[in-house]
């Protein structure tokens, strides 16, 4: 069922290239349909799965290069499969978004299905030289998408993009070629080599692998100071690209961050965990200064990400120095939660924004003003997953952010103090956000517009009631999540 | 005589020598069939390689000069299946032209050559076989007559060439002077004992000659302007089989003349490799012209292959993994080189503006140049990506660990001139109409190498069963 999962979009991809140019309709139905048949496979995956499990399960593993110890090993425990779900759910929306779209649809589809493989067969990887493959499958595609389908950079954006994060998966991968040489036999199987823990008894060896995976995780996250390539890419990314690339692909960096590098490295994670928990404080409050200070909505969207995924290091670094097995498990649930919401409101966030720059024209937020009176639906959309977004009790980025708030008390006040002072500034930037554009008089030279259609509707609204959902009935995700933070939380630091 | 071990050699000689009068006498549409009877002796002579697979126990022939052994027998496959998907691509290339009956003949001489030295056990055999390959390449450049480009490219491989594999030879000389013996393995049990600084100078002197095959700074400056001036499938034939079998000769020299890392050769190795790939990557990045940029991108990746070659004394894997990486750069280099004959044909140019909508106008040669490219920048799932994890794990396991993190770099580096012809493949929205030359045997070499490049990168234990008997060298 696993390998249905990941290899489903790949499939639907390669029947997406027999299709006849000439019918985009039928390519477009065809890539939805694959989508949404990902998104069922996931689900069976959801509801068949046991969270009291110790082990991984659809768990599979076949020899792929024996002589060097690679193999194909795919199996989800609790930290992955939320995250197949949510890349399953993204990739569906996007399609149903997209649906309309008639020019060079073959290609579109094509790298989206491809793209959606990579994502998915990354998570569930259980094999390191398996992993870079589905890392890279994932990110390849995306260059494409932003230079083909992107605004006006969209050269610039897309081979920063790439030379960016290629950069930072080479970094990461001589850390997995460390581990790989420091076992024996030598092995790519993620399992062994968390039960080895080859490097534990050399710091220089383990600090230099844990510089590789910070760089490498760090880009896709992205942390301060390696952050520089996302404002462009965002804005620059047409609306699906946006969605995918700020709903998943950003995760990817997340995941390697809790579910590879800190098992692997636990010691030199703790011995290196205050600098890791000062570049996440850092990336919290340079993100929401530098989005205070936009006027362009979509990049402003984009430099939101930056803080919220400062909460991931700060909770990775939280998990690595803290002495109690209970402070770390609530601060990794909290970051696993705030990836999981941060797809579903940012990935809601960057779709209004297309929709509303694709109907006007125009990104400037002072050119929106009284977006109330016009276009209440998307208003209300806006108001929900700006709420949610600032971390309103009731929404998932609630949950998320008190768990690591609370986790990061017990190991650093003065850490915490700085996480309220982001939650501060971020609060002001929503607010502004609403002011600006939902509320007031529409200004004399404010662009027509029609509120969203049923097609867009179904794309957006899914993700807010998600977040409400998670928000009020966290234990819809909890108990999944905690079976993979549990077995996280009792390592040897 | 023991004829029966070099039939695949005697299959090539025997049809290059058989072709010489067909090609002179034959007119009109007669003219294809050199290349076709090159072809099938390619084939031919894949297949009795092939079978010598199985003899895993290394025995020499021709009293000691030459070796029958796993390390031999992998290369020259590669060789042999170079020499092959050249022919195709040329007879598609060359129709109509006065080449297409005399250029297979070259390409059998040139990979005989080259075959021989991977198993040239003797100081004479080797300059022997370096000379014919040699020889044949120049006459494969030269094959464009009245071209000013062509002619200049023809005498600066010639004069280059010639000085190169002179001092070479000079150098090899002293080998012989310290130990008294032309046999490889004679001379590395007599030559720890000579005098270090005279065999620092044979070494050097010698490496001059390979490293002007395999392009080595600061040995590669002709390869650039020997490229350009040659036509495309040729370009892709002296990227490919000149280096594969100066590798092989390299290794085999190395390992058996200077044993235990004799004269530092592989520090020496190693800084090489550091050069060549920083100034193959640096410069690459300027280029304009698709056959200039592959020209510095192959010097870059010969600078990948030296890291492994640095560590080939002290890491069993390292041959595999040089050995592997050949047949993936065989693949994926030729695979472009393809692309490229097709664009040169169709327009007359090949400058990388010439690309602009390729991908609308032509979508297959387009993914498959695209996929070659990025498969030599290393990226999964293809050949070029398991190749380098090779590279690499050998180079940290040798303990060059700040060699393996400067390839690293340069990788890094390269990926922006990889990644650059395709945003001008697909970006763009096409403003004109781009004629590609067509013709079965473009059709069958861009299916050969994208099935190769695709292969080695998803499923690449069938190949590794073949690759890893290039241990077996004859010591």
């Amino acid at each position: 069922m696993l390998n249905l999962a990941i290899f489903l979009p790949l499939l639907t991809a390669l029947i997406v290239l027999t299709l006849p140019s000439s019918k985009p309709a039928l390519i477009r139905w065809t890539a939805l349909a694959g989508a949404a048949a990902t998104l069922i496979v996931s689900t069976i995956l959801w509801l068949g799965f046991d969270p009291a499990g110790v082990a991984m399960q659809w768990r599979t593993t076949v020899e792929w290069v024996p002589s060097i110890g690679a193999s194909y090993d795919v199996g989800v425990g609790g930290l992955s499969l939320p995250l197949i779900t949510l890349t399953a759910l993204l990739l569906t929306l996007v399609m149903i978004h997209v649906l309309p779209m008639r020019e060079r649809v073959k290609g579109h589809a094509f790298l989206f299905l491809l793209m959606a493989t990579g994502l998915i067969g990354l998570f569930a990887a259980r094999d390191l030289l398996l992993f870079y493959l589905f890392f890279e499958i994932g990110l390849v595609p995306m260059y494409f998408i932003i230079g083909i389908w992107g605004h006006e950079e969209r050269r610039y954006a897309a081979i920063k993009f790439f030379l960016y994060t290629r950069a930072g998966s080479l970094a990461m991968l001589l850390s997995f070629l460390g581990l790989y040489l420091a076992m024996t036999p030598h092995t790519f199987s993620l399992d062994a080599i968390i039960v080895a823990q080859p490097l534990a008894g050399k710091p220089v060896a383990a600090g230099l692998a844990l510089l590789g995976m910070l760089i490498g995780f760090g880009v896709k996250l992205p942390t301060f100071p390696l952050h520089n390539w996302l404002p462009d890419a965002h804005v620059e990314a047409p609306t699906e690209g946006s969605v995918m690339l700020a709903g998943i692909q950003l995760k990817m960096g997340a995941y390697g961050l809790i579910a590879v590098m800190l098992p692997t490295l636990p010691q030199a994670a703790r011995t290196y965990g205050w600098w890791m928990l000062a570049l996440g404080v850092v990336s919290l409050i340079y993100g929401a200064l530098a989005a205070l200070a936009q006027r362009d909505f979509k990049r402003l969207v984009a430099y939101t990400s930056v803080n919220h995924m400062g909460y991931i290091l700060i909770a990775v670094a939280v998990a690595a120095l803290a002495a109690e097995s209970s402070v770390r498990q609530l601060a990794l649930n909290g970051a696993l939660l705030q990836a999981i919401s941060h797809g579903l409101l940012t990935g809601g966030m960057f779709f209004l924004a297309g929709i509303l720059q694709s109907k006007t024209g125009t990104r400037e937020m002072a050119r929106f003003g009284g977006l109330m009176s016009k276009a209440p639906l998307s208003s209300a959309l806006l108001g929900v997953l700006a709420f949610a977004s600032l971390g309103l009790p009731g929404f998932s980025g609630f949950v998320a952010e008190f768990q690591v708030v609370g986790a990061t008390l017990s190991i650093s006040v003065w850490a915490a103090v700085f996480i309220v002072l982001g939650l501060v500034i971020t609060t002001g930037l929503y607010l502004r956000i609403l002011v600006s554009m939902v509320m007031g008089e529409p200004p004399a030279d404010s662009p027509k517009l029609s509120d969203l259609s049923g097609l867009e509707l179904t794309a957006v609204a899914p993700l807010a009631v998600l977040s409400l959902v998670i928000g009020v009935l966290p234990f819809v995700i909890l108990p999944i999540i905690e079976n993979g933070t549990r077995l996280l939380a009792e390592l040897r630091f | 005589m023991e004829l029966w071990a070099i039939i695949p050699e005697l299959i090539l000689a025997g049809l290059a020598l058989a072709l010489v009068p067909v090609a002179g006498w034959a007119r009109g549409r007669w003219q294809a069939v050199p290349g076709i009877v090159a072809a099938f002796g390619f084939l031919a002579a894949i297949v009795m390689t092939a079978r010598m697979l199985s003899w895993t126990t290394p025995f020499p022939i021709f009293e000691g000069t030459y070796a029958i052994d796993g390390f031999s027998t992998v290369f020259k496959l590669i060789l042999e299946l170079g020499g092959l998907v050249t022919v195709l691509v040329a007879h598609s290339y060359f129709r109509g032209h006065s080449a297409l009956a005399h250029a297979p003949i070259a390409i059998l001489l040139s990979t005989l050559g080259g075959i021989g030295l991977t198993s040239a056990l003797d100081l004479g055999m080797i300059v022997l076989f370096l000379q014919l390959l040699s020889l044949a390449s120049y006459l494969l450049v030269a094959l464009v007559r009245g071209d000013k480009l062509g002619n200049e490219a023809t005498m600066k491989y010639f004069i280059y060439a010639a000085t190169a594999l002179a001092i070479m030879a000079y150098g090899l000389t002293f080998l012989y002077g310290l130990t008294g013996s032309l046999e490889l393995r004679t001379i590395g049990a007599a030559l720890p004992a000579a005098d270090p600084v005279w065999i620092f100078v044979a070494f050097a002197l010698f490496l001059i000659g390979y490293a002007f095959e395999i392009t080595v700074v600061p040995f590669h400056f002709w390869a650039p302007d020997v490229y350009a001036g040659a036509t495309a499938p040729i370009a892709g034939y002296l990227s490919v089989v000149p280096k594969v079998a100066a590798f092989a000769g390299l290794l085999r020299i190395l390992l058996l003349a200077l044993p235990g890392g004799l004269a530092n050769w592989p520090t020496i190795i190693a800084i090489l490799a550091v050069a060549t790939m920083f100034l193959g990557n640096l410069a690459a990045l300027r280029q304009t012209r698709l056959k200039r940029l592959l020209a510095y991108s192959s010097i870059a990746q010969a600078g990948y292959l030296l890291m492994a070659v640095a560590v080939a004394d002290r890491v069993p894997a390292a041959l595999g993994a040089i050995a592997y990486y050949l047949t993936a750069y065989l693949f994926m280099n030729l695979g472009a080189f393809v692309v490229i004959a097709q664009i040169e044909r169709g327009t007359g140019t090949d400058h990388i503006a010439s690309l602009r909508g390729l991908g609308r106008t032509a979508p297959w040669p387009a993914a498959v140049l695209v996929l070659s490219l990025l498969s030599l920048a290393g990226i999964p799932p293809l050949a070029g990506f398991i190749g380098k994890i090779f590279l690499l794990s050998a180079t940290i396991e040798g303990g060059l660990l700040w060699l393996a993190i400067i390839g690293i770099i340069n990788m890094t580096v390269a990926l922006y001139y990889y990644i650059a012809p395709a945003a001008q493949i697909y970006f763009p929205a096409p403003d004109r109409q781009l004629h590609l030359a067509r013709g079965f045997g473009y059709q069958l070499s861009l299916a050969l190498t994208l099935l190769g490049t695709l292969f080695l990168g998803i499923l690449p234990a069938p190949i590794m069963t073949i690759t890893r008997h290039v241990g077996e060298l004859l010591r």
